[in-house]
């Protein structure tokens, strides 16, 4: 079966370096599919950040996760399949905003920007694995 | 990512390339801390060759901010994409960061 020509498919694991090689393949694909700067760094940022929670906080570095990028009209879908434990990014506490930003404690930023940039955001926990879907506008600023 | 930095006065210009992300956090930190050792340091970082941001990224940016602070001096970012400076806004840390469009202006606020 023949792949359309706008979808991204990769297994990863979610190491610094892997994350790191995922971000330079993503961002290199979608731009050349013509997506715009701002969907392009959001969609490879929300890869990164759930992939870097998932190794960092999901003890699980050492298994691939399977990554599906969609290129729309519209809009950039993607899709993180993994086999660590239940994590359901929407039940991350947000970072401690009551607090000055300079005396902020370190955490909970990432989840955070990727519910923010994330048009659409679900998750649901089938046959041991996290499926994290997500979206991404094309168009400007959704906020 | 690499980074570039030369002293103009008393100022460190810092300019990057490449992706602030978690693989690259900790050494630009690193590096770009050990220029601002001194008491009241100058820093000035150009992100005009940054297009990836990441929270780690957001981080260091802020650790500097915080070591910069401490020590009396000044920090100023400027030629940040939109992308970038969008997750700057949306992590709340704008308002602790002075940011402008080009090097010049950059340099002018911190009173060269």
């Amino acid at each position: 079966m023949t792949r359309p020509e706008t979808r991204f498919e990769a297994n990863t694991l979610a190491t610094s370096d892997a994350i790191t090689d995922l971000t330079d393949q993503i961002m290199a694909f979608l731009s050349d599919h013509g997506v715009e700067d701002r969907a392009t760094h959001h969609t490879a940022l929300v890869l990164n950040e759930v992939l870097t929670n998932l190794g960092t906080h999901g003890g699980c570095r050492d298994r691939a996760a399977k990554i599906a990028v969609v290129v729309e009209p519209d809009k950039v879908t993607g899709e993180i399949v993994d086999a660590g434990p239940p994590f359901d990014p929407w039940s991350a506490p947000d970072p401690a905003f009551e607090v000055a930003p300079s005396e902020r404690p370190v955490g909970g930023l990432g989840l955070y920007l990727v519910k923010k940039f994330s048009s659409a955001l679900e998750y649901t926990r089938r046959n041991d694995q996290n499926y994290t879907s997500f979206a991404i506008s094309r168009r400007q600023s959704a906020e | 990512m690499e980074i570039h930095d030369e002293r103009i006065g008393d100022t460190w210009i810092v300019t990057a390339k490449g992706r602030l992300d978690g693989n690259a956090s900790a050494g630009f930190a690193d590096h770009v801390g050990r220029l601002i050792e001194n008491a009241n340091p100058k820093l000035l970082i150009d992100f005009t060759g940054v297009d990836f941001v990441s929270s780690a990224g957001v981080w260091a940016v802020l650790v500097l901010s915080k070591k910069i602070k401490s020590a009396g001096g000044s920090l100023a970012l400027c030629s940040v994409r939109d992308s970038v400076r969008e997750v700057l806004d949306v992590s709340d840390f704008t308002s602790i960061l002075s940011i402008h469009p080009a090097r010049a202006e950059a340099m002018a606020a911190m009173g060269k």
